[in-house]
């Protein structure tokens, strides 16, 4: 068995699933992180589904889909926020009508394309396993770029989450800042359809957080553990995926899910055994 | 010109269709701690909110620090403690130190880690409130007291020449509530730091505080010298009909730590 999977480790292939994979659970995690304490978990799954529609447009003209889906992704984040700024609708149903409008635009321009192919269900239910050097090679540079974004705001994105308006009277630029970070979770959300398919990405964005807030940590151990376990996730799901031979993605977020169900439990039988 | 710090000059504010505020004419001095009085929904939140832009006022002019409200910029030299910061979210994952250390942001260091000084006076600050022990629990824990010390901590830790408290001590206790009050006292004597904060203890205002801001509606404010009489200068604010909780006027024992 250990030999085995040490063998896998020598594939390139492997290599570069773990890689990539680790990346995009790396800068998932963390934004993630923000997402959930912002409450905009919806926002997530709305830029995922929007995607679709961004990818539908890449394969139809034949230009690399990620790109196209980052391009409609971002109009899409940056849709919601003006529709939630003008008083047209609140932040969840400007959501649900913009991930409706992208989602709808991508059953017609694949339907217009002749149908759903193999290529189109690689992007729908992540496709880890067979990506190349040119795929963890944008992945890398969206996961740097989110990275260095998270980093650069650290202390400012962590004011205007904890409370928007004191940061506006300390001098932050909440409105600019809140754009950039709009930005980075379209950013994240696109660099992962590849690792787990735009249907679960949320699952990666949220879930790891989610498991690191149970542990009553200060932010940045709880920023530290949330990347923890959405990097530990994705490693433990490519390597078990690979042994029995079962769809990547599904066994990610299945192993996503059985650490936030343990971190609770823990916790509860702590609690009640103090 | 006047050492001001606020200038206030006719200013009306409506929320929701209703005169709020009507035309406020008032100024805080350099130094003063002036406490904020009057009933539960007249107007003291919406009077500092107005003053400090966070909602708009239908006429009247604000000058901050001697620029007009409008055109003020200079966040680092101000710092305010609202109702709302205190009641976050307790699952809120951060440490008394990392709340602290975000009072430290400014339009200087944006875009830049904290650096040691920062630091630094953080641990100073938290030293100040005595609160250095509490420094790596979350925040989410802590009593109400408690609490309230580290927002007026983070709110300190700026440096500020003038601090706006909008009722900080709803919920804790008499002692923790006197160990405030002492602390403000000892930043407003040692510091010089302005200090305007909304209060329901009279006691506390008129045994400690320089000044008295009345705010039902109109606004009206009044220096406190020691041999002033509470109810005189309460009954100046409201009128004859008015009736205060106030009964007794004793400051023993108030003075003693400062």
């Amino acid at each position: 068995m250990s030999s085995y999977l040490l063998r896998l480790l020598g594939y390139r292939f492997f290599q570069y699933a773990l890689l990539g994979g680790s990346v995009a659970a790396f800068s998932c995690a963390l934004v993630g992180l923000f997402v959930i304490l912002r409450k905009q978990a919806m926002i997530g799954d709305g830029v995922a589904h929007v995607s679709f529609g961004g990818i539908a447009i890449g394969l139809y003209l034949g230009v690399e889909p990620l790109i196209t889906a980052l391009i409609v992704s971002v109009l899409a984040v940056f849709g919601i926020s003006y529709m939630r700024r003008r008083g047209l609708a609140d932040s969840d149903s400007a959501t649900a009508v913009i991930l409706a409008v992208g989602f709808s635009t991508g059953l017609i321009i694949i339907s217009l394309a002749g149908g759903f192919n193999v290529e189109l269900f690689s992007y729908l239910f992540g496709s880890i396993l067979t990506i190349g050097a040119w795929d963890l090679a944008l992945v890398s540079v969206l996961g740097v770029f989110s990275l260095a974004l998270v980093g650069v705001f650290y202390k400012e994105l962590l004011s205007i989450t904890f409370d928007e308006q004191a940061s506006r009277l300390m001098g932050v630029p909440v409105g600019a800042l809140s754009a950039v970070f709009n930005l980075l979770v379209a950013v994240t959300i696109v660099l992962s359809i590849k690792v787990v398919g735009m249907i679960l990405v949320t699952a990666l964005l949220v879930l790891p957080g989610l498991t690191a807030l149970q542990l009553d940590l200060g932010f940045r151990r709880t920023a530290f553990m949330s990347v923890v376990f959405g990097v530990g996730s994705v490693v433990a799901g490519v390597f078990a995926s690979a042994v029995f031979d079962v769809a990547t993605s599904g066994v990610i977020v299945f192993t996503l899910v059985a650490c936030f169900l343990l971190v609770s439990a823990l916790k509860g039988l702590v609690a009640h055994g103090a | 010109m006047t050492d001001a710090v606020i200038e206030v000059d006719g200013l009306n504010v409506a929320r929701n269709g209703r005169r709020v505020i009507e035309d406020a004419t008032f100024t805080v001095g350099r130094g003063a701690y002036m406490g904020v009085v009057g009933p539960n929904g007249g107007g003291k939140t919406t009077l500092l909110q107005a003053v400090l832009g966070i909602i708009p006022h239908d006429s009247g002019s604000i000058r901050i620090l001697g620029r007009p409200m409008e055109e003020f910029d200079e966040w680092s030299r101000l710092a305010w403690v609202s109702q709302h910061s205190i009641s976050f979210d307790e699952r809120f994952p951060i440490n008394v130190r990392e709340l602290v250390g975000l009072g430290r942001i400014n339009r200087g260091n944006l875009a830049k880690p904290l650096r040691k000084e920062d630091w630094v006076k953080v641990d100073e600050v938290l030293g100040f409130m005595g609160i250095s022990e509490l420094a790596e629990r979350r925040v989410g824990h802590l009593s109400g007291g408690q609490k309230q010390r580290v927002f007026v901590a983070k709110a300190i830790v700026r440096d500020p020449e003038v601090l706006i408290l909008d009722e900080p001590v709803a919920g804790v206790d008499a002692e923790a509530q006197e160990l405030f009050y002492m602390k403000l006292s000892d930043l407003n004597g040692r510091e010089g730091t302005t200090i305007v904060i909304v209060s329901h203890d009279l006691a506390a205002v008129f045994c400690r505080m320089s000044d008295v801001m009345c705010v039902n509606r109109r606004v009206y404010t009044s220096p406190i010298s020691p041999d002033a009489d509470p109810n005189e200068v309460l009954q100046k604010a409201y009128g004859e009909h008015f009736h205060f909780v106030f009964h007794e006027h004793t400051c023993e024992g108030f003075f003693e730590d400062v």
